[in-house]
Formats: C-alpha cells, sequence, structure tokens
C-alpha cells in the first residue's frame, strides 16, 4: 500500500477552507493538529468549549499556573481580541449557528453522514463533550481521523453499528488516504493521497466510495 | 450588612446531606475546579450523592498515586486531571460517594485508561446519565432561570437521549429536555466580595453557569476584595446568585485529608 499523510499534512488540507471571520472549533485528538500548522494570514478565530472564542498558538513550555487551556488541555497564549463566556453562552454560540467549521475526530462515519465518537466497542460508559451541538449546528461538520482502527477495520462505514452521537451531520472526511464529502447518501472521493487509487481506497472502506466528477490528487500547492 | 463570607471550608459544606444533589464545576485544569470545596464534601464522609459535572473522566488520588509507581519514564500527568496539589470529582466517585453523576465526560481521555467514574459504573456502584454539554449548560441555565423545559436539536434519534419526547419544530426534530435544580452548586471564580459577586480571569465554564442553579450556591475563591473594588461591568455572576464565599489559602493543599 502508498504511503498514508500524516496528521501535520491532513490538517494543512482541512486548513485550507478556513477563511477571514471564520470560527473554528476543533474536537481532541487528531483535530487539535490544525492549531499546530502554520499561521496564515487567515483571521481565524478558534472556539473552545468552556467560553474561549478567539485563542493564540499552542504553547510549547507554558509557565506553572498557566490557566489558559483549549478544551484538550493545551496551554495556549492569548490573542488581542480574545473573548470568554459562560458555558451556556458557549453553547448559545454553537447551537446558535455561529461556528462555521467544527473539526471532529470519529470511531465511525457512514454514508449518511452519520457520527459515531462516543462511545468505544466493549464499554459501558463514554464521553460526548460538546460534539452533539457541534456536529449538527456548526456550518460544516468534518471528521479527521485516521482510515481505519488501530486493528485495520474500516471506519467509514455504510452504516454506522457504535452508538451515534449526532444523525447526518457530517459534510466531508478527512484521513491520512484521502478526502471525502457525503452527498446524497454516497462517499465520493475528492482527494487521495499520493500513489492511492479508488480501488485500494475501496479496499479499506466499508461503503461504497465513488470518484467525485474533479477528484484530484491531494495537493498543498 | 451582606457577609457571605465563610471562614472554612469544612464550615462551608458541613450542611449538605447524605442523598443531595450538587452541580460541581469545573471543566480542564486545576484552576477550573472548586477542589477545596469537593475535598471538604469528601472528607464529610457523606454519600448516596447525585452529581452533576462537565467532567467527571478523573482517576481519584489512589489511583493517580498507583499510576505515579507504575509511569515509564516520558510519561506526563497532564491531561489525566489530576494533579498532586489539587482534586476533582473523581475523588467523590472514587471514594463511592456518588450514587447518579450525570456529565458529558465520564471515560479517560486515553482510550485503554479507566476513570473512577467507568470503573464505579462497571461494579454497579454508580449510575451514569450522559449527556452533551450544549444540553447539561442549557438545563443547568434554564433553572436558574425559571424555565422548566425545553427542545433542543442536540440528542434527536441518539441512544444518549433515548426515552426523550421528539417533536418536530420548523422542520428540525428536537427533543425536550427538562431544567436542571440543583441543592448545591460548587463553583470556583477568581475573586468574591462580601456580597457575593463573582468575577473570572480565564473562562468561567460550568462555574458561571451552575451559580445559582442551585438551592444553595457556594463559590470558592483565589481572592476576597473589599466591596466596590469589583468594577459592575466586570462582575460576571451577582452576588444575587451567590450564599456562601470561601478563600482558598494561598500554599496550595498537599492532601485532601488536611482540613480547611
Amino acid at each position: 500500500m502508498p504511503e498514508r499523510l500524516t496528521p501535520e499534512v491532513i490538517a494543512l488540507l482541512v486548513s485550507r477552507d478556513f477563511a477571514d471571520g471564520d470560527i473554528v472549533n476543533l474536537g481532541v485528538g487528531m483535530p487539535l493538529y490544525c492549531r499546530r500548522v502554520p499561521p496564515t494570514d487567515v483571521e481565524v478565530l478558534f472556539h473552545s468549549e468552556q467560553g474561549l472564542l478567539g485563542f493564540g498558538p499552542i504553547m510549547k513550555e507554558p509557565p506553572p499556573g498557566h490557566k489558559l487551556q483549549t478544551a484538550g488541555q493545551q496551554s495556549v497564549h492569548p490573542m488581542p481580541g480574545m473573548s470568554f463566556m459562560s458555558h451556556d453562552e458557549s453553547f448559545a454560540l454553537v447551537r446558535g449557528g455561529f461556528v462555521d467549521y467544527t473539526v471532529l475526530g470519529a470511531l465511525q462515519v457512514d454514508a449518511e453522514g452519520n457520527l459515531a465518537n462516543y462511545q468505544r466497542p466493549g464499554r459501558i460508559t463514554g464521553s460526548l463533550g460538546g460534539a452533539p451541538d457541534l456536529a449538527l449546528r456548526a456550518r460544516h461538520t468534518y471528521v479527521m481521523m485516521t482510515h481505519t482502527s488501530r486493528d485495520g477495520e474500516p471506519k467509514i462505514v455504510e452504516r454506522c453499528t457504535f452508538p451515534l452521537t449526532a444523525v447526518r451531520c457530517v459534510d466531508k472526511i478527512y484521513t491520512d488516504v484521502a478526502v471525502m464529502r457525503i452527498e446524497a447518501e454516497r462517499v465520493l472521493v475528492e482527494e487521495y493521497a499520493p500513489g492511492w487509487t479508488i480501488e485500494q481506497i475501496q479496499g479499506i472502506t466499508a461503503a461504497p466510495v465513488a470518484p467525485a466528477p474533479d477528484m484530484r490528487e491531494a495537493t498543498l500547492a | 450588612m451582606i457577609d457571605k463570607v465563610v471562614s472554612s471550608f469544612d464550615e462551608a459544606v458541613a450542611d449538605i446531606p447524605s442523598g443531595a444533589s450538587m452541580h460541581v464545576g469545573g471543566f480542564g485544569g486545576p484552576a477550573d475546579w472548586p477542589a477545596y470545596l469537593i475535598a471538604a464534601t469528601a472528607r464529610t464522609g457523606i454519600d448516596e450523592l447525585t452529581i452533576s459535572c462537565c467532567n467527571m473522566a478523573g482517576v481519584g488520588p489512589e489511583a493517580f498515586a498507583k499510576m505515579i509507581v507504575r509511569m515509564t519514564e516520558g510519561a506526563s500527568p497532564v491531561g489525566w486531571n489530576v494533579a498532586p496539589d489539587h482534586v476533582t470529582v473523581a475523588l467523590l466517585l472514587e471514594r463511592g460517594q456518588v450514587r447518579k453523576g450525570i456529565t458529558t465526560f465520564s471515560t479517560a481521555m486515553r482510550g485503554a485508561m479507566k476513570s473512577a467514574f467507568e470503573s464505579m459504573v462497571e461494579q454497579g456502584r454508580t449510575e451514569l446519565e450522559l449527556t452533551g454539554q450544549g444540553t447539561l449548560s442549557e438545563r443547568i441555565r434554564a433553572a436558574r432561570a425559571g424555565i422548566p423545559a425545553f427542545y433542543t436539536p442536540a440528542g434527536a434519534d441518539t441512544p444518549w437521549a433515548e426515552g426523550r419526547e421528539v417533536r418536530e419544530i420548523e422542520g428540525v426534530r428536537c427533543v425536550l429536555e427538562t431544567a436542571l435544580h440543583a441543592d448545591f452548586s460548587l463553583v470556583r471564580a477568581h475573586a468574591a466580595d462580601r456580597q457575593g459577586n463573582l468575577i473570572w480571569d480565564h473562562p468561567s465554564s460550568f462555574n458561571a453557569t451552575m451559580a445559582g442553579a442551585a438551592t444553595m450556591t457556594i463559590a470558592e475563591v483565589d481572592q476576597i476584595v473589599p466591596l466596590g473594588d469589583l468594577k459592575p461591568a466586570e462582575i460576571e455572576i451577582p452576588g444575587a446568585f451567590v450564599n456562601r464565599v470561601v478563600l482558598r489559602p494561598s500554599t496550595p493543599m498537599t492532601s485532601w485529608r488536611e482540613a480547611h
């Protein structure tokens, strides 16, 4: 099999869509790489669930007692224009439709755009975090994840078998082998990692995939 | 004269009975948690508590101590919600004081680890009600605002919101969620005055949301300032929502067992 993309490269692919003034919420795990990629001229406001809007880059060595953190518990720098709000107001912002992009991790996504990311198989408890409101109410809901699980199982499936966080909410899926969009209950490949063919992608995907009309090799240019 | 300042944490929580319902603030780092109030609650030994708290995914001090022993070089406790000098609601879970938890995080961030909550649920000692942060924060806000229930899109057609009344409103499937009031709210703020006005120096998270959503709201603060020092426009939570204020000691606690 050809090489897979690194999380840094996937983060750069996701970040191409962010435009001036967009509000972006990043889920825990791989989506946090989107705050690590080099800054651009685009003025994006990053939102974190506990009521933090417009935070700065991740701090490499936070001083003891540093309080400014993301929901993923990474210490971040303050930024001019940054604002704080209570948790209920933070979700008024989410539910009210002010978030332009949410980038979430997933255990499974299916061809209907259903999202399962709160309970691992074999466990009787789980963690929803802020995902239900973010997934349903952000203008664009992106999933960023590895294409297959640690055991090699497909994570993109025809119908999710894991419990659903939210229904019919995922627009696009960014994995280490492809960029896909969900359209009319189909998974369309927009971009593929260098060297990958649609047949190879289908081989590790449990939902039928089809090439988008403008399918191309993923590029950061 | 209005004076809501209580002189010790043990005094502040002395009237919380077994079986009480409690909102407990707290989200990520140590500055988000009413750690001394939680420790004082643990010391009372009360149990059968129903606790609503955004993040119940931590490990308790006993599990943490074992983990430190097992930890290989390079591993860091950051993100596990337990530093040696502070505690989270996981302390009450680990000690078996919680009958039911209403939360958005019940599992540890690292999938292979188990939180105190998850272990208790597996043993059948604690009940879990899992919900999302938008729903939990609005249920608590609604309780303070006197709104008995509301419809929200989150949870429609998912197992975690199963059993709720579903209604289509303007083409969107919504579930009916009820206000979540508690007997006690334990919150953490940066500064207070004797009237109970509260300010924060970083996002207030559930601490501000929970203030006033209970019969008795107790605030743990870094500073108590003279009345008039807090500017009206910077007060995030007015004292009307707060019943008691307790000052954190300047030296951090070394063990939750120490009286404060």
